[in-house]
This record gives structure tokens, C-alpha cells and sequence, in this order.
């Protein structure tokens, strides 16, 4: 399929046209893949301290070299249950962009496998239905060993204006008023 | 010096002086030392002037002088200030501030605002216009023998008199006298000179490099002595520099003669060439002079006439006082950048987390020596951090400064008369916090003259003085720094506010409000009363930003007001955003820190009487929240014995049921980043020893909601 013909993404996705590299992880039985760009670091996961009060999907706060940072549990995000904490269970912290400033964010994993690279002409869009996901959450299909994986738009699955106006229960309408 | 650093420094020197220059005109109105206001005012300007004109930049220097000659002319009494003036010069003031922000950004070469410049430069010479030939009288006096000016016995010179007695090894230093004189002529005007060649030797003797010339200048010049002694700093350590300002008193001049290396007949004659004395002057000086010769001594005579003219004196040794002090009290600071400074206090943060770690495997070790020595190393970096923190205090006048020229500007532009009184403004703060407590003190202060303070005749039909007035108080309470901002005027309208409120569908029109819920609503976004929008306020962009900006500085704001007798606003601030002596607990797994200042006491939770959710306290009874109940936690397994902190915020008090008391320990506060910018409860968060991160409590919060909140729960979303 000829790259112009792929859905119009979010900065902070893949660009349409260029072979870009991936890391793809595990997550329950599936795998996913995001832009390594996004990626500051993979750490071991240990010390997490959990936030009262706080909606399910924000799984703790860490310490990273001085700075403390929150981690999601990608799995209650995406509406499954909670990814249960094992042996091989990984925080993958991003940079994120928001409100003009960059703010490091840890995402939890079963497993991280690889970095593999994937031509832009083996991305397909997202199908506009029965994809398991929110149909935002999707960058699109990428296809490796004639598999599909799908693509995570960061932007959108970490978005911390969602998600920071789920906190507290401030209803949205004032949670973007406090944006002015 | 590098130039860019040192414009960077006439920058910052001119937006002091322009500061002190509104001050000073501020005084001017307030009633205050008219005289010393008008001075101040003017050796600002005229510093500005120079400063500027080291560096070329004609544009401020041409505009100052304008203004300069306005005030000078106001200090010699030839003009009368009133309250327009007062306003043209504010104006002008403001001017200056424009073209040295334009110096700042680089675009000096463009004015910033030529109507406004040619506008002020209009009024301005207006008051120019009048001229009484203030030049022209200083020749007729000085024809005067001695002049007595009161009862000082002055000098009838009009002009400086400067003895220049360069060392001769000037030269050979790569200094060329003659550059100084080229110099003072940019100061203001050399109106004669004479060149003293007495120790030129004969032509074979002659060294090239060896300067043996004096200089007597008569000097006509506006600069002050400062200014003048200033063009002579790289030579003054090894030569003889000699100032007398206009109108020196006698005994100036006779200590000048004695300390010159020339004979005084000598002397007398070249001053009497350079027009500083005339003949009769110099006939009765030299009598004087003689008199000491004759064994009476100079002391005496000094003394004796100091006893004549002893308020003279008392007056100019205080001046001399105050100057010294001045100087004494610039020197006690360095001026540092505040990058800088803002680095050290996150070093020293990571110095503390580390230092928690030493301890923490020092006891672990059971080591005796290792746990003295870490426990020594422990209290010197409480002290550092101490230290380090008290750097970034700054006192709250930098803020509470700039409140009489908006209160002034924005009464006058409304009608009102209003008096400002500040006090505490030596109160100290974090300078991250004085920066953001501006523009929500500006705001409240704006709505207070804007809607509290009546218009004066209205004031006077409810028999309130005419003037107004506004309060600007500042304290320290219990570990914060409380701002108060109170006014007389009409209180807020609890009927109003509550039908607005109606209006805004913000509450039922049958609901029940206390007077505190119905001050709370101003504070709701897009609230506002006012029936007229004017420019200054009345836009509905108000008291919800100022609530919000005080909240992300972990503050809040109180409010109370009785209505025909005012309006008072507390704004309540935590005195840093760095670092805190925290208190640790531990519920469950969890350790939580809580500021120590807010901390009361502690106390077994098992040997008190409890009911319900109040706890018997030494008779006392206390509302009390069991925080693992709070955060949904399982209830502690059987045999727990739960402790109780008593903690207190501003007036109201509640206590804290927690599972384990852990100590003190020092808190370096991490943000916890815009995810939990919403998150109540929790204020931030600190690093343990063991590297684990602890959540800090919002005790203000927590507070409210054991004694207010009880029938809601806290919001729990997503679960």
C-alpha cells in the first residue's frame, strides 16, 4: 500500500514515509510496538509507591535518579485487567510533550522483546472497527513476519490531559478551564 | 569588564534608580520631606544621565536631562511641585523604564514610544518656560565677600573647586592626566583652569616621564561629588584629588590651603586667579589662617565655630551618617545569578536524600563510630540546607513596593481617595514564590480600590472619612507566611453574590449558605459582580485565577468581609517550595511525610476516649480521620496499636490516625508532575534514605475535610 494513503497521525507518531524503529513489548498475550523516539529509558521494575486515591490505572510513583515520576498500568488503560508483577515485568519511561513542557512518564509492561524496524510500506491504518482497542489508542497496523502488531500512538494512550483530568474526578469541563 | 556585562549592569542600576525615583515622588505627594524627596528624585535622574551617557545612549540622556532640569529647578525653589507635576514626572519616569527595557532587548536605536516622548518633552518644557536666569545670579553673588548663608560662613563661589595634584609617577602608570580633565568636561563645564608649574624644573633636569604639573579647575557642574570624585578613582589612591563643592564653607577652603604642598599666599593667589575667592574672601581667610599660625589652634577655632553653627553641623554629619550607612549596607550583598543559586539548593537537595541514605546503612551497620560520625555530618547539612534555602529568602518589599504607585494611579483614575498602609514588608520569602505571588496581589489589591473602597462622597453620606484606606500586612504563623489584604470600604453584598450565583446556576435558589460558602462562590471561574466591566477589573477573569495561582504555590486563600465596613483577604503560603522538615508516618506499606511545622503533638490513639470520629483530647474533643480508612486501604491486622498526630493549619485543628510513627526526617519536595495536578491530599512527594519515594500529606486539605466534609466523601473517581 503506498505510504500517502496512510491515516493522518498525531505529532509525537510515526511520519508517513519513513521506515522508523520500533520497540515491541508484551502485554497479557499480545504484542505492541511504539516510535522508539518517544523512549528515554527501560528500567527494571522495583520501589513503586502507590497513590492513594487515585483512579486504578495509575499504578505508583518512582524514583528515577532524583526525579519522581508516575507509572500507568497500560493494561487497566487499555481496560484489561491489572498486569500482574513478574519476574520480566519492565517500566518503560517516555518523554512526553504537554503544556509546552516535557514530563518524563513510566509505562508498565509484561516484557519488552526487541527494537525492529519497520518500512512505512509494511504499515497499514487502523481497520475503522473491531480493533481491541480505542480507536485513537492505534497508529496502525505494522506488519512483521506476516503477523500484525499494532502501533500505539503514544500521544493518545498517555495523554496526560485525559488522563490528569480523571484524577480527582474534577470533571472534565474544569480540568481544561484550568488550562487557561 | 566585557561590555555586554556591563550594560547588563547599567540595566539593572537604572531600573533601581528609576525605583527610587518613584519612591521619592511617591514621597513627594504622600506629604512627606519634600526637600529630600525632589533630591532623591533628581540624583537618580541625573545618575540615570550619566550612566547612560558612558555608553553613548544620547537618547536617555537628552530625555533625562529634561527632566532633570525640571527637578532642579524644583529644588532650587524656582518651581512649585504639585500633584500634576508629580504625575508628568511618573510619566517620565515610566519613559526612561521603556527606552532601558529597549536597551535591554537591543533596540535603543528606535524610540519606543515618540508621541509619548514628544508629549512629555512638550510638558516638560513648559515648566522650563519660565526662565529666572538662574545662571546669571551666581556672577553677582560672588562679588559678595563673605556670604552667610544662615548661619554657616560660606564661601560666595558658585562653582567646584578642584585641587588636582597628580603624583608624578602618573604617567609612567599609563594614565595621562590630561584624558581626567577631558573626562570631567563631559560632566558639566570647565569654567577656568590653572595649570600649577611651580615644581617644573629646569629644562636639563627635566624627566619626560615625569609629570610636574597642578590643576585648579573651576568647575560648573549639576553632577554630585560622587559623580565628580568618580572621574578621578584610577588616580586618587596616589594623588592628591581635592573637592570643594559650591559655596564651601571657610573653613573648607582653609583646611584645603594648609593641605596643599603650596605656600598659602601661593594658594590664596591661584584661587583668587581662578575666580574661587575674592580678595576680601581671601584677606580674611588668610587672617584666620594666620591666627592658627599665631598658635591658636585650627581645632579650636573649629570648634568654636562649630559651637555657633552647631545645627549646621549636627545636619551635615547626620547626611555624611547616612550616606556612610547607605554604602555600608550596598556592600553587604553580591549580587549572583539566580540560576545559580537555584542549582546549589537542588544540589544541596540531593545532598540531603543522600545523607538520609548514609544514615540509614550507618544504623544498620551498628556501627558506634560510623553512626556518631554520620549523625555529625547529618546536622551539618541541616545546616547547609538551612543556609543554602535562606539564600532564596527574600524580604516581601520587593512586591508590597510596588503597591503605591498602582494604588495611587488607580485611584486617581477612578476619583477616590486612598491611603495604602503596609507593614511587615521585612517578612521573608521564597523568591520562586514572590515572583508568582505578584499578579494575584496586584489583582486583589486592583478589586479592592476598584469595588471595595466607596467613591468619597458616598463615603461621607455613611459618615466614613473621605479617604479610603487599604492595608497591606504581612506575618509569620506557624511555619507560614500569612499576606493580609484589608480595605473599609462597602464589604461584599451577600445578596448580590448569592443572586449572581443563582444566576450562574453555580447554587439553588433555595440553598442554605454560610457567610464563608457565599465568599467561597467569588472564587468560582467567570464570577464576577461588578455592574460596570471597567479596565481595571470587572472582567470575570479574577478571583478564580488568584485562588488557583495561590493553590499551585500549596497556599490558600481565606476570606471575610462585613458589609459597609470592608473586606479581608489572608493568603496563606508555605515559606519554601524546596525543602521541609517533614514528620514521617506509615499506614500499611506506605510511609507519608508531614510537614513538621503543622505538626501539634502525637499521642496513643488506644488510651483516649473515642466516639464516633471525635477523640477525647485532655477533655478536649478533636475530630479525627483514620487515613487508612481515608485511602481505602483493608483495616490494620489486629493488634495495631494506632497513634493519633495532631496537626493544626492556621486556626483549625484535626487529628490523623495513622498505623506507625517514624520521626523526623528532612523532605525534599519533588513535584509530582501535571498527572496529579488535580490530586488533593497529596501535596508532593520526597525521597527516603532507601530511595523509595514518600507522598507528602496536604494538611490544609486533609483538615477541611475531617471538620467540613464529612457527609461527602472525597471524590474517588475511576475506581
Amino acid at each position: 500500500m503506498p505510504a500517502a494513503n496512510l491515516p493522518a497521525t498525531t505529532a509525537g507518531s510515526n511520519l508517513p514515509g519513513e521506515d522508523q524503529q520500533y520497540l515491541t513489548f508484551t502485554l497479557g498475550a499480545e504484542v505492541f510496538a511504539i516510535v522508539i523516539d518517544h523512549i528515554k529509558e527501560i528500567i527494571e521494575y522495583s520501589a513503586v509507591t502507590q497513590v492513594p486515591l487515585m483512579p486504578s490505572f495509575v499504578h505508583g510513583v518512582i524514583n528515577l535518579r532524583g526525579s519522581v515520576l508516575p507509572v500507568i498500568d497500560l493494561s487497566i488503560r487499555f481496560g484489561r485487567a491489572a498486569t500482574p508483577v513478574g519476574r520480566r515485568t519492565c517500566v518503560v519511561v517516555l518523554n512526553l510533550e504537554f503544556a509546552g513542557e516535557t514530563h518524563a512518564v513510566g509505562m508498565l509492561v509484561d516484557a519488552v522483546n526487541a527494537v525492529i524496524e519497520i518500512p512505512a510500506s509494511q504499515i497499514e491504518p487502523a481497520p475503522s472497527f473491531g480493533t481491541p482497542l480505542r480507536a485513537e489508542f492505534i497508529a496502525g497496523m505494522g506488519k512483521v513476519n506476516n503477523q500484525f502488531v499494532i502501533l500505539l500512538d503514544v500521544a493518545h494512550v498517555l495523554s496526560l490531559e485525559e488522563m490528569s483530568s480523571l484524577v480527582t474526578g474534577a470533571p472534565a469541563a474544569a480540568a481544561a478551564a484550568a488550562e487557561d | 569588564m566585557d561590555l555586554q556585562e556591563a550594560r547588563g549592569t547599567l540595566i539593572e542600576e537604572a531600573r533601581e534608580l528609576l525605583d527610587a525615583m518613584e519612591n521619592a515622588l511617591l514621597q513627594v505627594e504622600s506629604g512627606g520631606d519634600i526637600n529630600d524627596a525632589v533630591n532623591a528624585a533628581f540624583r537618580a535622574a541625573h545618575t540615570i544621565k550619566g550612566s547612560a551617557g558612558l555608553f553613548g545612549l544620547d537618547s536617555i540622556v537628552a530625555f533625562t536631562h529634561t527632566s532633570e532640569s525640571v527637578l532642579d529647578r524644583v529644588r532650587a525653589g524656582e518651581l512649585l511641585i504639585d500633584d500634576h507635576l508629580v504625575t508628568l514626572l511618573l510619566d517620565c519616569r515610566d519613559y526612561i523604564g521603556q527606552l532601558i527595557d529597549a536597551v535591554e532587548s537591543g533596540t535603543e536605536d528606535t524610540d519606543p514610544d515618540p508621541t509619548e516622548r514628544a508629549s512629555l518633552l512638550d510638558q516638560l518644557n513648559n515648566y522650563l518656560g519660565h526662565p529666572h536666569a538662574s545662571m546669571g545670579v551666581a556672577a553677582t553673588v560672588q562679588a559678595d565677600p563673605l556670604e552667610r548663608d544662615g548661619d554657616a560662613l560660606n564661601v560666595g563661589n558658585h562653582y567646584w573647586h578642584l585641587s588636582l595634584r597628580f603624583t608624578p609617577d602618573v604617567l609612567r602608570n599609563g594614565m595621562d592626566p590630561l584624558s581626567f580633565l577631558r573626562y570631567l568636561g563631559r560632566l558639566g563645564e570647565i569654567v577656568y583652569i590653572y595649570t600649577l608649574t611651580d615644581s617644573v624644573p629646569a629644562a636639563a633636569e627635566m624627566d619626560a616621564e615625569i609629570c610636574y604639573l597642578g590643576f585648579e579647575v573651576e568647575f560648573a557642574s549639576e553632577a554630585d561629588k560622587a559623580t565628580i570624585e568618580g572621574v578621578f578613582d584610577f588616580v586618587r589612591d596616589e594623588s592628591t584629588i581635592r573637592i570643594l563643592p559650591p559655596r564651601s564653607r571657610v573653613e573648607d577652603y582653609i583646611d584645603l590651603i594648609r593641605n596643599l604642598p603650596e605656600s598659602p599666599r601661593r594658594l590664596g593667589e591661584i584661587l583668587l586667579a581662578c575666580g574661587s575667592i575674592t580678595q576680601a574672601e581671601l584677606d580674611e581667610i588668610l587672617a584666620l589662617q594666620a591666627g592658627e599660625a599665631a598658635g591658636q589652634p585650627l581645632g579650636t577655632l573649629l570648634v568654636e565655630q562649630r559651637v555657633v553653627h552647631a545645627p549646621v553641623v549636627a545636619a551635615a554629619l547626620s547626611t555624611q551618617k547616612q550616606v556612610q550607612e547607605k554604602k555600608g549596607a550596598e556592600q553587604k550583598f553580591i549580587k549572583v545569578e539566580a540560576g545559580k543559586l537555584d542549582q546549589l539548593i537542588t544540589l544541596v537537595g540531593e545532598l540531603v536524600i543522600a545523607g538520609a541514605a548514609t544514615r540509614l546503612l550507618a544504623s544498620r551497620s551498628a556501627d558506634l563510630a560510623m553512626l556518631e560520625t554520620t549523625a555529625h555530618l547529618g546536622t551539618l547539612v541541616e545546616s547547609i540546607r538551612d543556609s543554602a534555602l535562606d539564600l532564596r529568602m527574600v524580604q516581601i518589599k520587593e512586591i508590597f513596593d510596588r503597591f503605591p504607585r498602582v494604588v495611587r494611579d488607580v485611584s486617581k483614575e477612578l476619583g477616590k481617595k486612598i491611603e495604602l498602609h503596609v507593614h511587615g514588608g521585612d517578612a521573608e520569602l521564597d523568591k520562586s514564590m514572590v515572583d508568582k505571588l505578584t499578579d494575584p496581589l496586584m489583582h486583589v489589591v486592583r478589586n479592592a480600590i476598584d469595588h471595595g473602597i466607596e467613591m468619597p462622597d458616598e463615603r461621607e453620606q455613611v459618615d466614613k472619612p473621605a479617604h479610603g484606606s487599604i492595608w497591606l500586612n504581612a506575618y509569620h504563623e506557624s511555619g507560614s507566611i500569612v499576606v493580609e489584604i484589608r480595605d473599609d470600604g462597602r464589604g461584599l453584598n451577600r445578596e448580590r453574590i448569592r443572586a449572581k450565583a443563582v444566576e450562574r446556576g453555580l447554587i439553588n435558589a433555595d440553598a442554605q449558605l454560610s457567610d464563608e460558602e457565599i465568599w467561597q462562590l467569588i472564587f468560582e471561574p467567570g464570577f464576577s459582580t461588578a455592574e460596570k466591566v471597567t479596565n481595571l477589573s470587572g472582567r470575570g477573569v479574577g478571583m478564580d485565577v488568584v485562588k488557583r495561582n495561590i493553590q499551585e504555590l500549596r497556599g490558600d486563600v481565606e476570606l471575610s468581609s462585613k458589609q459597609g465596613h470592608g473586606t479581608t483577604l489572608r493568603i496563606r503560603l508555605p515559606l519554601t517550595l524546596a525543602i521541609i522538615d517533614g514528620f514521617q508516618v506509615m499506614v500499611g506499606e506506605s510511609v507519608f511525610v508531614i510537614p513538621l511545622e503543622l505538626v501539634v503533638e502525637c499521642a496513643d490513639l488506644g488510651s483516649h476516649d473515642i466516639l464516633h470520629d471525635i477523640v477525647n483530647l485532655r477533655g478536649q474533643p478533636l475530630s479525627f480521620i483514620r487515613l487508612r480508612q481515608l485511602f481505602e486501604m483493608p483495616p490494620p491486622p489486629a493488634g495495631t496499636r494506632e497513634s493519633l498526630v495532631v496537626v493544626q493549619y492556621g486556626q483549625a485543628r484535626a487529628g490523623l490516625v495513622v498505623d506507625k510513627l517514624l520521626g523526623e526526617v528532612q523532605a525534599v519536595i519533588k513535584p509530582l508532575g501535571q498527572l496529579f495536578r488535580h490530586a488533593r491530599v497529596i501535596a508532593g512527594s520526597t525521597i527516603l534514605g532507601d530511595g523509595r519515594v514518600a507522598l507528602i500529606l496536604d494538611i490544609a486539605q486533609l483538615i477541611h475535610h475531617t471538620t467540613h466534609d464529612r457527609t461527602t466523601t472525597l471524590p474517588n473517581p475511576g475506581r
